[in-house]
């Protein structure tokens, strides 16, 4: 059965999807103008075609039904992106996104700088140490095939954290457990916290490290709606035996042009004149297709 | 098929984790045993229920990562292996991916204490330190090779992490008649009642302490032997009675380093009930790596073998 299949209702076309990643971005940038402390806004930005893609296309979830056995899992091992994931999922229904603006970061607030599934039931798991989440997603994938369900476990990873050795401990695990019910995503913004990837860490040939692993490799541009659409409706049968990576080209900072690979914005927060600043470029960058649709 | 021990004889720990879990599978549907690579302590699950088991081979982080996974699930994994390496590797996918969520992760290995003659790499020494820090871990250390089927039964029901410390686990002299103490996680065992001093223990050297009381009786002197196989929550209450009952006098002996371990919970305690003792004396083993040797031969050499122990509680019973 594919994604497809197991949706039933309407999936939005890419067009809209486009509308929702740049609603995404917004809002993203709001709240930093609102919020005092820092937020990865960097790597947010990198990801936010990436969260639209699942929440509002991808993933079989229902913000009515948290427990839903059947539902996909969405592992978010990249955990300092959690922002743009309460985000995506307001979005999509899960959270209202008044609330995550009003309490972010605030004492006994939900909503942190990583994911708490304790405090934050609808995320599907604790996160924010690199290196965690494809293990944990090993973990879910293995229950599902253990229970005879065909949901998929998704995992999103940024490139940097793949110098963590827990991944590739996991990537070999996922392959040797034949699991085809197991999706990672990378955001591939080719930035570290403090520097160029390639600059520190060799990771190229990147996509043939993963296919030395045995898995599947898509190769994509992160930021094109069109191909990450494309690259979930490809996916193998979840009863399939290989897992598949997709490998997301991005933009570090993608969208706002003072932001984009620049190694200042990996983290910070938006005065009132860079706000206005950082919207008028995140609607001066928006995609063609979609622009005229709003003027 | 449960196994039945007799009474002093030796038994192996380990066979007991395989044949206990393989017992459990059939109740516990969602029961999965995992391992980096130390599968032959699991052979009678892994044969019985071969797609709940699964060897990662040598990714202590994953596997502990991997066992989370399938505890958000609803599943309960039992992740066995040495401990030395689970406690150290993993110890991060332990505090963060487990206890921070509270999953009902069990972990239970060999290798706790100077056992196996594997050199300071392959001693766990540190561990019950740094298990007994993290939020929401329940820590037990098993010298009784019964014990391990009766602790692992009782994990089933419990919402959140366990850890449980093993020696070498292939030959332990089984200490307790089956059904002769009421073993409960949280609560010590008086392993021998005495009234002049209390050596509390764990795991592999309570069967030590039991010798040394043996020993002292001899000369009239009267040593209470508490296996305090829980170290975390401790059993707070036996502490005080024992301080009471045996005239303020402990010994604490354990195979784990004597700063870190049983003995500083137990000070704990003290301090924060305000107890005041005649006499407290900890045998551990010291701040060094302790090289090579057999069990009994490095005891002696780093200051917690038998003669030790009974000069420390003679000692004590004099104080």
């Amino acid at each position: 059965m594919t994604v497809d299949e197991r949706h039933d209702t309407r999936r939005p076309s890419v067009g809209e999807l486009e509308d929702t990643a740049f609603e995404l971005r917004t809002k993203l940038l709001q709240l930093c103008g609102t919020y005092e402390g820092a937020v990865h806004i960097g790597g947010d930005l990198s990801a936010a075609d990436i969260f639209t893609a699942l929440y509002s296309y991808g993933l079989n979830v229902d913000p009515t039904d948290l427990a839903s056995p059947t539902r996909d899992r969405f592992v978010l091992s990249k955990g300092h992106a959690a922002v743009c994931m309460y985000i995506a999922m307001a979005i999509r229904g899960f959270f209202d996104y008044d609330d995550i603006v009003r309490t972010y970061g605030q004492l006994d607030s939900a909503f942190g700088m990583h994911p708490c599934k304790v405090q934050l039931p609808g995320v599907e798991c604790s996160t924010g140490s690199l290196g965690h989440g494809l293990p944990i997603a090993v973990g879910m994938a293995l229950s599902a095939r253990g229970r005879g369900e065909s949901h998929r476990v998704f995992c999103l990873l940024g490139d940097g954290e793949t110098g963590e050795g827990s991944v590739w401990e996991a990537v070999m695990s996922g392959r040797s457990q034949k699991l085809g019910n197991l999706v990672a995503f990378v955001d591939r913004n080719r930035q570290l916290m403090t520097s160029f990837a390639e600059e520190r860490v060799l990771f190229e040939p990147y996509p043939d490290k993963w296919r030395a692993f045995g898995w599947n490799v898509v190769e994509i541009d992160g930021h094109d709606m069109g191909q990450l659409v494309a690259a979930i409706d490809a996916l193998p049968d979840a009863d399939s035996d290989v897992p598949t990576v997709i490998i997301c080209e991005t933009v570090k900072g993608k969208g706002v042009d003072f932001m984009e690979r620049n190694l200042a914005w990996h983290a910070g927060s938006l005065g009132a004149a860079d706000l206005d600043r950082a919207l008028a470029s995140l609607a001066a960058n928006r995609p063609s297709s979609t622009r005229s649709e709003v003027n | 098929m449960p196994v039945t021990f007799t009474f002093g004889e030796m038994f192996s720990a380990r066979s007991v984790i395989g044949s206990t879990l393989a017992e459990l599978g059939d109740d516990y549907p969602h029961l999965w045993a995992l391992t980096p690579d130390i599968g032959a302590t699991l052979v009678e699950f892994r044969e019985k229920f071969p797609d709940r088991f699964i060897d990662v081979g040598l990714a202590e982080q994953a596997c502990v990562g991997i066992a989370a996974g399938l505890a958000y699930d609803g599943n309960i994994p039992v992740v066995s292996g040495m401990l030395p390496f689970l406690s150290m590797r993993a110890l991060e996918q332990v505090r963060s991916d487990i206890c921070y969520p509270n999953l009902p992760v069990k972990i239970i290995g060999t290798h706790g204490g100077l056992v196996g003659n594997g050199g300071s790499t392959h001693y766990a020494v540190e561990d019950l330190a740094l298990m007994c820090a993290l939020t929401n871990m329940t820590v037990t250390s098993i010298g009784d090779p019964l014990m391990v089927g009766e602790i692992l039964r009782q994990s089933m029901s419990m919402p959140g992490p366990l850890y449980v410390r093993l020696a070498v686990g292939k030959k332990d002299r089984v200490l307790y008649a089956e059904g002769e103490h009421d073993i409960r996680i949280g609560k010590g065992i008086v392993a021998r009642e005495g009234s002049d001093v209390t050596v509390f223990t764990h795991g592999t050297t309570v069967a030590q302490a039991l010798d040394a009381a043996e020993q002292l009786a001899d000369e009239g002197i009267s040593v209470r032997v508490v296996d305090m196989f829980t170290l975390k929550p401790l059993d707070d209450g036996l502490v005080l009675r024992c301080a009471e009952e045996t005239g303020g006098r402990f010994v604490v002996l354990e195979d784990h380093l004597a700063y870190g371990g049983l003995a500083s919970r137990i000070s704990d305690v003290i301090a924060d009930r305000g107890v005041h003792l005649r006499s407290f004396e900890r045998l551990g083993i010291p701040q060094v790596y302790a090289g090579f040797g057999d069990d009994e031969e490095l005891r002696d050499k780093h200051g917690y073998g038998l003669v030790h122990t009974v000069d420390a509680l003679r000692r004590a019973a004099r104080a």
